[in-house]
Parts: structure tokens; sequence; C-alpha cells
């Protein structure tokens, strides 16, 4: 029965986790909050990867000399190895944007920016209309 | 066994709180300070997971790294959000998510149990890459003898993405003003 339970636990909150993410992502004007929203999103993906490498009573993937040992599956663990480093990599360049776009606008909120931009389109607009 | 799930239910909650939290937060440096606190719980539930590597990956490069990066990147930032109230917008987002994470678990009464020993993920390869690396690799740490052999060319194309990110964030931030002011303050003192 708890078993049970447990087996789709983790699933669940998995999901609320990602669902928290993608939340953060389309609802929050800054942008610093987004870059933010797609860590917790990414974190959530990792552990659904190693939920699904778990065997119950298995240790972790070293091999010892007793030969009855039940290791859980380690393929998921290299695969999620390589997305964090990734991840990391994504997280770094939207930093690198986000540092840019405060220098050229002034601001890292996302209505802020749309209205600069509204207002320098506006003044080329009339800059034309004058010639 | 009973222990493991009570540890691993509280850890996973724990996340949740935390993920929760930092939906409220307006200023800034307690959203990356809650974000490294995150991903310091989730390289716990890799260690209950039986997921070493995974987790001090994750300890250092996840929680450590990307906390110091956002920390960089804030002195450039202004350190408070705008404050936003509750729009027709933020009920659009809410519904697609609830709508999306409700089909999502939904869908989980299909995934196969939790540490199951019959599920499909356990079946193929897993015996291969584990005999293996006792028998030709020599190496004990399985995910190692498959992360630099077996997938060695993801472990390449993963060295390029990171170059490759480096690079753009260098090109980025890398003053160009400085350099033309440089040249034409040598113009005026030539054209002199």
């Amino acid at each position: 029965m708890i078993n049970e339970i447990f087996g789709v636990w983790n699933y669940w909150i998995v999901f609320t986790l990602m669902m928290i993410g993608l939340y953060i992502v389309i609802s929050k004007k800054s942008l610093l909050k987004k870059v933010v929203g797609l860590a917790i999103f990414q974190t959530s993906v990792f552990l659904l990867y190693i939920t699904f490498g778990k065997i119950a009573g298995g240790t972790a993937p070293i091999i010892t000399n007793n030969s009855e040992e039940i290791y859980s599956n380690p393929l998921p663990h290299v695969l999620i190895l390589t997305a964090i480093v990734v991840g990391v990599a994504t997280t770094a360049l939207g930093l690198a944007l986000i540092v840019r776009i405060n220098k050229a606008y002034g601001s890292i909120n996302e209505d802020e920016i749309s209205a600069v931009d509204l207002v320098d389109y506006h003044e080329k607009f009339s800059e034309k209309k004058n010639k | 066994m009973i222990t493991e799930i009570i540890i691993n239910a509280f850890l996973v909650s724990f996340m949740l709180v935390i993920a929760l939290f930092i939906v409220n937060t307006r200023k800034v440096i307690f959203t990356i300070l809650l974000a490294g606190t995150y991903s310091l719980v989730a390289a716990l539930m890799f260690v209950s997971l039986d997921a070493v590597d995974v987790a001090f990956t994750e300890a250092s490069v996840g929680a450590g790294i990307s906390t110091i990066l956002f920390l960089a990147a804030l002195s450039f930032l202004p350190k408070e959000e705008v404050q936003e109230s509750f729009n027709k917008n933020d009920i659009f987002a809410l519904s697609i998510c609830l709508l999306i994470g409700g089909l999502l678990i939904w869908a989980s009464y299909d995934l196969p149990m939790v540490g199951n020993e019959n599920n499909p993920v356990h079946q193929h390869l897993v015996s291969d890459f584990i005999e293996g690396s006792k028998n030709h690799i020599g190496i004990p740490n399985v995910v190692t003898a498959i992360l630099a052999s077996y997938r060695g060319y993801d472990t390449f194309g993963e060295t390029i993405v990171i170059y490759t990110a480096g690079l753009a964030v260098f090109i980025l931030l890398y003053n160009r003003t400085s350099k033309e002011t440089n040249k034409s303050v040598k113009n005026e003192i030539s054209k002199k």
C-alpha cells in the first residue's frame, strides 16, 4: 500500500514542480526570475529521470565484490550528468543576455522593455512623417 | 525500506515548498538563494535515489557555480522586482499549467512504479554496461565507464556546447565601446 503511494507520489511532485517552473516562465515579468523558473523546470526533469533509474533495495552503481548486489540503473545517471552541465551553460548564456539587455534598456522587466521599444518605434515613425 | 520512503517523500515535498516560495519572493537575492537551496535539496534527493555521481555534480555545479553566476549577474542588475498585481495573464498562465499538470498526473498512472525491478528501463543495455565496465574497461564506477567510454561522443558534444556557450557569453559581454573610444581618441591625437 505504502509502496503504491510512493510509486506515484514522486511522479506527482515532479510534475507539480515542472508546472511551477512553467508558471514562473510564463507569468513573471522579471527576466531573471524566468531563468530561475527554467532552472526549476530543469531540475524537476532530472529528478524524473533519476526516479526512473531507481531499483528498490539497490545500491549506487559502483561495482563491489558481492556478486549478489543489485545496482540502480546507471544510464539515466549518465544522461543527467551531461544535462546538468549543459543546463549551467544555458543559464550562463541567459544571464549574459539579461545583463546585456539591462545595459541597453536600463531594465529587466518585460513590460518596461516593450514600452521603451514602443517609444522608439513611434519616434522613428514620426521622424519619417516629418520628412 | 520504510525509512527510505519517508526520507524520499520528505525531501521531495521540501523541494515543492521551496519552489512555491520562489514564486512569491520579490527580492532578487532571496530568489537566487532559494534556487541554490532547491538545487542542494535536489542533490540530497539524488543521493537517496542512488545517483551519487549526479548528486555531487548537482551540488557543485547546480548549487555552486549556478548560484555564483546568478550573484555575479545580480551585481549589474536591479535588486528588486517591480510589483505585479494578479491579472488576466496570470489566470491564463495558471489555467494552462493546471491543464498540463493535470494531464501529466493522469498519465502518471500508466508509468511503471518507482523502484520495481521489472520496469522496462532496467531490461536492456544495463547488464551489458555493468559487465563491460567490470571486464573490458576495468573501472568499478559504472557511471564513469559509460560517460567516458560507451558514451564518449556525448561527452565530447557536451564539451563543444559548453565552449560555444562560453564564447557566446564572452561576445555578449565584451566591451566594444571602450575600444572604439580609444580609437577615436587616437585618431584625434594623430590629426593634431
